[in-house]
């Protein structure tokens, strides 16, 4: 039920995008009688477009508008205030609206889960093409729009091999090259060719319709075309149905590298074709053996030549980090379109540019740049997908384009069937001499039955000439049924079959360090009792290839900064990374459900998410140990809780000032109105958790980092800031800069790992050593930039715990719920995620109220602090702290706080009230969200009485407040 | 003879020899002794030793044979080609270590050492054979997880302590690694796969680990 009416929807989105730039936005019933008036204008107008990427859809349209013959638009005359461009934006918009569409149904036929768990996406779609294509079909009496060979083989078709090659698995690649080699090979040549004759000899039986017309090499050429396996159709089809990893990346690996076969076939039967085949000379025959070695080889080195480019390019872009996807991109596509050019296999290209770029790529560019990389070529192959999918089905629907033999239709598929499993078996059977573990029966039938076709048929089928190719329409319309009847009814029964069959599914383990490291340990291990056997076997050519690249590729390609790190600790810093995710995935929905009963920790036990106990245990054990001094043991659950609490308040107080940042600025600016940057945080924390009320819950809770803060925060913590704080005091005594340049050159040392850091990953997890400061800017952000960022986040020294504490590097990934009663204190460096929320906020909200100087050197910040916004905000911390301990500075906000100058202790105290007063105000339950321009006097009253609370009130009342003096 | 391998476990001795030999041919019946010195040798082993060998291991007699040869070409000044006589040669452990094609092979010094029944890297041509027949594709699973655990078992503790990881560590990275990263790695790698939480892993750990990954030992094969 629900799946229908999913797909009236889609249907109706669909009808409706296809309606607006078929009719021009007129309804259906007018779609007739507006046709002659507009079309010709877009018509005509299509003639200045620019060339590019609107041109081949521009060309599946052509039909439409040159169907009507042209009368004169009725466009101008006078000047109109509003005028109707569509003709103007019509190309944009209409692949605009294609890929709308496209996301749309995708969106919607997910929503139910147990409807695409049994069909899969590659149905769905090419169903709603159909009907699409029926429904512009029955509005317009015209099939307009086709699966455009040129926009497929140069747009989409790219888009799709060049997110598998990228992300192709090398090594389960190469290890199973050898069957992939075979099949693709010998196996599309077996299918081709058998296929191609034996139709040939249906046709001489006379089961295939006379008005089929066409020679032996008509035959062959259809053969070829038909008998390839389509790398969209396999991807789209075993995508979902998770068999194991080295079926699919035999069959996969099939689909693409049979391309070269197929080019070759193609053309050298097209040229035969069109040349007679009586004409056909004995030396052509070895042409196309020649063509084929040149094909395949060719369009493998024109990949690796551009991963060589592509790799060696990226070693510096260290300074232009922001066109580092850009790279990857433009490289990746100029290797497909550069085989393509010299008429190379363009799929071998762009899958071995994928393949051989990967490692030094991924070890070149920044993080950020590979999620990018990442998110970017998922969306793109998606959609591309997508659309291949739905226009197959819409091309289905033109029936001029075809016409249908019985005979030919199901000889075609029969054979096709047959000749692929015959085929599998054949060279299974042969393969399994060789193979260390062989493919048994159940893979083979996997295998046989896995062999979908797809749109490249579909594609080079279109692509015929018919004025040579005579019965081109029987195989217009044999090669769509052929491509239905796989990707549809196959598609739709291999996961029973599987399923039914047993076939050893793919597991999406995460692998653990454990295996990385015996992987390379057993590979050693093997290449060297080959070597003392003296064979020259698998293991030693890939012994022999890492020895290769390891002393000579990686230095060439990759920067000397990465190549120097093993393999092995990446992988180990990726788990360890991955680990801490999780955990804290799995913590954040704890808190969430426990929300409330936070004190108590009863929830904790029933901790749902964690799929065994002793993986969560691991994983909340070793994860923790993410910076050097890791912990062995379990934290208790007084521990934890103590620290949940911790978390919570940390996301709602105040930010607590941090003394660490006065060196960097003037005392001259410890005047600023506390009173004001308090208000502002009340009321960007409000409109923050009004903000993430609208998020997901997710990352709200540290569990790990939790504990590990815990064990370790609260004792080393304080213990550098006491150690670090006098030096800088001193430091700050004398600077009188009020531009603040936050960075220290010890903190310089980490930098040029730096801008691989990321703020909007969640959690930048850093296992280094401890000078290393993890959270710092890169130096070129520019100036002005710089006083929007916090100053250096890292405290003096901070402890490794609180470097690695997801809360300041998420982005406002606070919690959102305060427990009123528990008060603490907590020197937390929530700065960078404080800072970048608030300066998002900040755009949002009024300006920073920066009234009220009673102090002189408030209006010297004041007008410091207009043009740069956020400094203004930071700079009571270092006003406070700067001016600490022997001169005390009156407090303009809370007037009646003055701490005189004094003895170290008075100052202390006063530093420490100074600082419990923005946690006080917060103690409050959290106020309403505050409309954003309300956040000036109304707030302002209460510190003082609430500083006076905290200072009167006996620690012990709070029951997990550390008391001042910790800090 | 492959279900005992099988049933063989590691934890049962201590240091001396805890492993299940393949071939032992000292320990013939008189009559095969006999036999073995009237039948005429067949090329360099006697037709029946190849056949012993062929029942104790997972190799035909040819491959006996050509493993034969190749241990004859690892030290032809020391091996004789008629094996019927001398049954005791062994090759010592340099001249497998210095071998070219080794050069580069982090493991080379520790497999040979893990395979020799003496564990000094002393390579009799009963070990030879042992050698590939555990890497063979035939062998029991259970047997080359016995291997994969001696090979790492440095201290020979019949535990995968520290030491062994940081041993196997650098070795695998060359010593790029701090110390400090490979104390971390090592840490990482004990609490995953430390099931009885001794902060150290016993076979039994190293089993049920390598079990997780079932594609893990499939792989550790060599044809020869």
């Amino acid at each position: 039920m629900l799946a229908v009416s999913f797909l009236l929807l889609v249907t109706v989105a669909g009808e409706a995008a296809a309606d607006l730039y078929l009719t021009e936005s007129l309804p259906p019933e007018l779609a007739l009688s507006a046709l002659p008036v507009t079309t010709p204008t877009a018509h005509h107008q299509s003639e200045y477009n620019q060339p590019g990427s609107a041109r081949s859809v521009r060309s599946a349209e052509e039909p439409a508008t040159t169907t009507d013959n042209g009368e004169s638009s009725h466009h101008g005359g006078g000047y109109k205030i509003v005028q109707w461009e569509w003709s103007y934006v019509q190309t944009p918009y209409t692949i605009a609206m294609w890929l709308l569409v496209a996301s749309f149904a995708k969106i919607l036929f997910h929503f139910s889960q147990r409807f695409t768990t049994v069909v899969p996406e590659s149905c769905i779609l090419i169903i709603i093409g159909l009907v699409l294509g029926g429904v512009v079909l029955i509005t317009n009496k015209v099939p307009l729009y086709q699966l455009d060979p040129g926009l497929f083989f140069l747009f989409l078709l790219p888009t799709i091999v060049g997110d598998a090659g990228y992300f192709m698995p090398a090594r389960l690649f190469f290890d199973n090259l050898g069957p992939i080699l075979m099949y693709a090979v010998v196996g599309t040549l077996w299918n081709a060719f058998c296929t191609g004759f034996c139709l040939y000899g249906m046709k001489m039986a006379g089961v295939i319709d006379e008005k089929v017309e066409g020679g032996l090499m008509e035959f062959l050429l259809f053969g070829a075309l038909i008998s390839a396996v389509d790398p969209v159709a396999v991807l789209a089809v075993f995508e979902e149905v998770h068999v194991n990893e080295t079926l699919f990346i035999i069959v996969f690996g099939e689909s693409l590298l049979n391309d070269a076969v197929t080019v070759v076939l193609y053309k050298v039967y097209i040229s035969f074709v069109a040349v007679g085949p009586g004409n056909v000379l004995t030396a052509d025959y070895f042409k196309g053996v020649a063509s084929f070695l040149i094909v395949s080889i060719g369009g493998t080195l024109v990949g690796l030549i551009f991963a060589v480019i592509l790799a060696f390019t990226t070693r510096f872009t260290k300074k232009v980090r922001s066109i580092e996807p850009l790279f990857v991109f433009l490289l990746v596509y100029l290797a497909y379109l550069t085989a393509e050019l010299f008429s190379l296999s363009a799929i071998l290209s762009l899958t071995f540019c994928g393949i051989g770029c990967n490692k030094y790529v991924e070890a070149n560019i920044s993080q950020k740049s590979r999620t990018t990389v990442k998110y970017t070529m998922k969306t793109l192959a998606s959609i591309a997908e997508t659309i291949i999918f739905i226009f197959l089905g819409i091309s289905a629907v033109d029936k001029s384009k075809w016409a249908w033999d019985t005979g030919l239709v199901s000889c075609t598929l029969i054979f096709i069937f047959v000749f692929r499993a015959m085929g599998v078996v054949g060279q299974t059977w042969f393969l399994n001499w060789f193979r260390l573990v062989p493919l048994d029966k159940i893979d083979q039938v996997v295998m046989s039955y896995g062999g979908l076709r797809g749109a490249v048929a579909f594609a080079l089928v279109v692509l015929l000439d018919e004025e040579h190719v005579k019965g081109k329409d029987y195989f217009v319309a044999t090669t769509i049924v052929v491509v239905f009847f796989t990707v549809m009814f196959q598609g739709l029964t291999i996961k029973p079959l599987v399923g039914w069959l047993k076939v050893p599914r793919g597991t999406k383990r995460k692998p653990t360090i454990n295996e990385e490291i015996h992987e390379r340990a057993f590979d050693h291990v093997l290449a060297a009792v080959e070597d003392i056997a003296g064979l020259n076997g698998y293991h030693h050519w890939r012994d022999k290839w890492e020895q290769f690249d390891k002393n000579y590729l990686s230095k060439l390609l990759m920067r000397k900064s990465v190549y120097r790190k093993s393999e092995l600790w990446e992988a180990y810093q990726k788990i360890n990374i991955r680990d801490a995710i999780s955990v804290i995935d799995q913590g954040g929905n704890v808190l969430t459900s426990a929300r409330l009963s936070l004190p108590s920790m009863a929830s904790r036990t029933s901790f749902p998410e964690a799929t065994n106990v002793t993986n969560y245990l691991r994983e909340n054990g070793s994860g923790v140990c993410l910076d050097l001094q890791g912990i062995d043991t379990v934290p208790s659950a007084k521990v934890e809780e103590e620290t949940e609490t911790h978390h919570v308040l940390a996301g709602n107080l105040y930010k607590p000032r941090r003394r660490y940042h006065q060196a960097h600025y003037s005392r001259h600016f410890m005047t600023v109105g506390d009173q004001e940057r308090q208000d502002r945080e009340v009321f960007q924390r409000n409109m923050r958790s009004r903000l993430e009320s609208f998020k997901s819950t997710r990352h709200k809770r540290h569990k790990k980092d939790r504990s590990q803060k815990k064990r370790r925060g609260s004792d080393v913590k304080e213990k550098d800031q006491e150690t670090n704080d006098k030096p800088r005091r001193n430091v700050s005594w004398q600077d009188k800069d009020p531009v603040a340049v936050p960075f220290e050159p010890e903190e310089s040392k980490g930098e040029h790992s730096e801008p691989e850091k990321e703020e909007d990953m969640g959690i930048t997890f850093v296992a280094r050593k401890a000078p290393e400061t993890p959270k710092e800017r890169p130096k070129s952000v520019p100036a002005a930039l710089e006083g929007c960022q916090s100053p250096p986040v890292v405290p003096p020294s901070p402890t490794c715990a609180e470097r690695t504490l997801p809360w300041k590097s998420g982005l406002g990934t606070s919690p959102v719920c305060v427990s009123m009663e528990a008060t603490k204190i907590i020197p937390i460096d929530l700065q960078q995620a404080w800072n970048q929320s608030m300066s998002s906020l900040e755009s949002l909200s009024s300006p920073p109220v920066l009234s009220e100087p009673q102090h002189p050197r408030v209006s010297a910040l004041s007008r410091m602090g207009g043009p740069i916004r956020p400094l203004s905000s930071l700079m009571p911390v270092t006003g406070i702290s700067a001016g600490e301990s022997s001169n005390p500075v009156p407090n303009p906000a809370t007037g009646e706080f003055r701490f005189p100058a004094g003895d170290e202790e008075e100052s202390a105290l006063s530093h420490q009230q100074q600082e419990m007063q923005p946690l006080m105000s917060s103690a409050r339950p959290p106020p309403p969200p505050p409309p954003p321009l309300a956040h000036g006097s109304a707030r302002r009253r209460n510190p003082c009485v609430y500083l006076r609370n905290l200072v009167t009130t006996p620690p012990g009342n709070e029951p997990y407040s550390r008391g001042p003096t910790q800090l | 003879m492959a279900t005992s391998h099988a049933s063989a476990t590691v934890s049962s001795h201590a240091k001396a020899a805890p492993y299940p030999k393949l071939h032992d041919s000292r320990r013939l019946s008189p009559l095969l002794e006999w036999m073995r010195h009237h039948i005429e040798p067949l090329e360099s082993l006697t037709a029946l030793e190849t056949t012993i060998f062929k029942d104790c291991t997972y190799f035909t007699r040819k491959e006996i044979l050509r493993l034969h040869g190749r241990y004859h070409e690892l030290a032809p000044h020391l091996v004789p080609l008629d094996y019927t006589n001398e049954p005791d040669v062994k090759v010592p452990l340099a001249l497998i270590v210095n071998m070219p094609e080794l050069k580069e092979n982090p493991f080379r010094t520790r497999i040979v050492e893990s395979f020799s029944e003496d564990g000094m890297g002393n390579l009799s041509f009963n070990d030879f054979v042992d050698m590939f027949s555990v890497l063979s594709e035939m062998a029991p699973r259970e047997l080359k997880a016995i291997y994969a655990f001696k090979i790492y078992d440095f201290n020979v503790d019949n535990f995968l302590c520290k030491e062994d990881l940081e041993k196997t560590l650098n070795k695998l990275t060359k010593e790029e690694l701090t110390p400090e990263e490979v104390t971390l790695v090592c840490e990482k790698s004990i609490e995953e796969s430390d099931l009885d939480g001794d902060n150290k892993l016993s076979f039994a750990d190293f089993e049920n680990m390598i079990s997780r990954a079932p594609e893990f030992l499939s792989t550790f094969h060599i044809r020869i």
